[in-house]
């Protein structure tokens, strides 16, 4: 008898490796199709778009796209949206995150539920009055003004996490630092943040990567297309040549070699990151 | 025990209570400025032919819910919102928890490498998924169509992103696609923390395996799974990038556009700024019910 009911265990494994494999195959084929087809003539990726043969190598394609999306230039657009947007949201977002868990007051209690009923507000919702009240501080077409709009999509989320790690620092820790004459500001950068170490990273991966790969925001907050970053830049350019695919495959592997680059070094800390963002403590 | 842990406290505290409102002050200059107020001004301007910044405008009353609603487009386009969310929502919680029960059957070797490789997706750009799949979909050259037609199946080539019918469960399933990695990751998580004697009782009593997801794993995961509902509808209502870019902006005619779409192609393609308006107050309505429901979880979740 143990041993039928080993032998159905084993099977129902193989099952699973089975299913899993099937699954990875999903996920890895249209990856490997783009990859594959972006070092291709036009003509090959017509007639073979699986093969994988040197005959049929190019770079061109890359180097085609890196002039005409103006890499460089929109590369560093990106970055400058994220670190503006990231910084003002860490600074902002730690510190009222620490006023709500250490303070007990009943006015921060109450605007700790706004802003968390805040983070189902669909951008839709805010687009059009956003545009006027962009227009109205000139903000429009302003690497700080989009910033401002990516910081405080992200704020409920940030102060959220925060928050609710920040609770569950023991009080001693705070008390000791009263007790030897820090002052607010001195025990949130002192203690608290030290501590919040894999919070932060976790906000900087999940909101660094959903910045940088936001397409609507720029979209609408941008008119003139020299401030635009990547995503934006390779939307308005394959939206002018849908049919160019080399063009398109090489275009979507360029735009995203950056941030697969940082998942390769940071892998270990996004995959923690996901589960601290979703499952708490 | 905690009540007095409180009073203790406070006293250390209660003097930090003018500066605790002061750090709150710069969240809350971003979030009143880009959020809150934006959410009452759409809602009052919802109610006037505005037309565009800098443009002069007046009170209109009900005139630009009253031309949404009897476009027949918007009906259609509420009605794919729905098909979406449902064919989304459901397809993605129960593939997700189906992979991370198999993912911790496996074992950690052979699951974290699939881990890792079904969040892949998540790490590429929306549009950059949507472009992919769109040229996979092709009808000409797609790789689906090219594979059909070379085992000689040309009959089953379909036109897949130009049928009405299609296009919707299509896009569903390519979100699923992208988005599968991130929740197989957290329903990983509430399935590791199952404590196994609740599967050894589960054998002991002579149940098997069907029995053991159904009545030790289930109603073990349904905090997770309340969760992922919230999160996973809030996710796609306002989902724009990916769709658009595999519909090419919400074709075929309307039947690819959904009512995140259909604020853009409002302002953006038919100039109609007051029924991008009107549809924006009724998303703000389904954001207030998720809202609610996101709220009841979160608190109930901050009190363990």
């Amino acid at each position: 008898m143990p041993g039928q009911k080993s032998r159905r265990i084993q099977n129902m494994h193989i099952g699973g490796h089975i299913i899993l494999i099937v699954v990875a195959t999903i996920i890895l084929i249209p990856l490997y199709y783009v990859f594959i087809n972006a070092f291709k003539t036009d003509a090959a990726i017509n007639l073979h778009p699986m093969a994988f043969s040197l005959d049929y190598f190019t770079t061109a394609n890359m180097a085609n796209v890196w002039r005409l999306l103006a890499f460089p230039k929109a590369l560093l657009n990106s970055v400058i949206l994220v670190v503006i947007s990231c910084s003002i949201l860490i600074v902002s977002g730690s510190m009222a995150g620490f006023a709500i868990a250490i303070v007990n007051n009943r006015l921060l209690k109450t605007l700790y539920i706004i802003l968390i009923l805040l983070i189902s507000v669909p951008f839709q919702v805010i687009m059009i009055s956003i545009i006027q009240i962009l227009s109205a501080t000139k903000l429009m077409n302003n690497y700080f003004g989009t910033s401002f709009v990516f910081a405080a999509v992200s704020m409920p989320f940030t102060v959220f996490l925060y928050t609710g790690f920040m609770r569950a620092v023991p009080r001693e820790l705070c008390e000791a630092a009263i007790v030897d004459g820090c002052g607010m500001g001195q025990t949130l950068l002192r203690i608290y943040l030290p501590l919040m170490k894999i919070v932060t990273s976790t906000i900087l991966i999940l909101r660094g990567t959903g910045i940088w790969n936001d397409l609507l925001i720029p979209l609408v907050t941008f008119t003139n297309e020299r401030y635009d970053p990547l995503v934006r830049r390779l939307y308005s350019f394959a939206s002018l040549r849908f049919n160019r695919w080399d063009l398109l495959f090489a275009g979507t592997v360029l735009c995203s070699i950056p941030i697969l680059l940082l998942f390769l070094f940071l892998q270990r800390v996004f995959i923690r990151g996901l589960l601290v963002g979703s499952v708490k403590g | 025990m905690r009540k007095k842990e409180l009073r203790i406290y406070s006293t250390f505290t209660d003097r930090w209570a003018t500066q605790g409102f002061l750090f709150m002050l710069p969240a809350l200059f971003f979030v009143t400025l880009f959020i809150v107020v934006p959410v009452f001004l759409n809602v009052f301007l919802a109610f006037t032919n505005y037309k565009g910044f800098g443009v002069p405008y007046r009170f209109i009353g009900l005139m630009n819910f009253q031309s949404l609603v009897t476009d027949a487009s918007f009906w259609l386009v509420l009605g794919n919102t729905f098909r979406l969310l449902l064919i989304y929502v459901v397809v993605l919680n129960v593939v997700a928890i189906f992979l991370a029960i198999l993912i911790v059957d496996v074992g950690a070797r052979f699951g974290n490498f699939v881990k890792a490789l079904l969040y892949f997706p998540c790490l590429l750009a929306p549009i950059v998924v949507g472009f992919v799949w769109r040229l996979i979909l092709n009808y000409n050259r797609g790789l689906v169509n090219s594979t059909l037609r070379s085992f000689g199946l040309d009959g089953l080539a379909q036109n897949w992103l130009g049928e009405p019918a299609l296009i919707i469960p299509i896009i569903s399933l390519v979100i699923v696609w992208f988005a599968t990695g991130y929740y197989t990751i957290i329903y990983y998580a509430g399935v590791m923390a199952i404590s196994p004697e609740y599967y050894e009782v589960a054998t002991l009593e002579g149940a098997n395996g069907i029995q053991k997801f159904r009545y030790v794993t289930l109603p073990m995961l349904a905090p997770a799974i309340t969760i992922n509902v919230v999160l996973s509808t809030m996710g796609v209502l306002g989902a724009y990038d990916l769709p658009t870019a595999i519909s090419a902006g919400g074709g075929p005619g309307y039947h690819g556009t959904t009512l995140a779409l259909l604020v853009i192609r409002y302002v953006y393609d038919t100039y109609q700024e007051g029924k991008a308006l009107a549809v924006a107050v009724i998303m703000s309505l389904i954001a207030v019910v998720l809202a609610y429901f996101e709220l009841k979880i979160l608190i109930k979740r901050e009190e363990h």
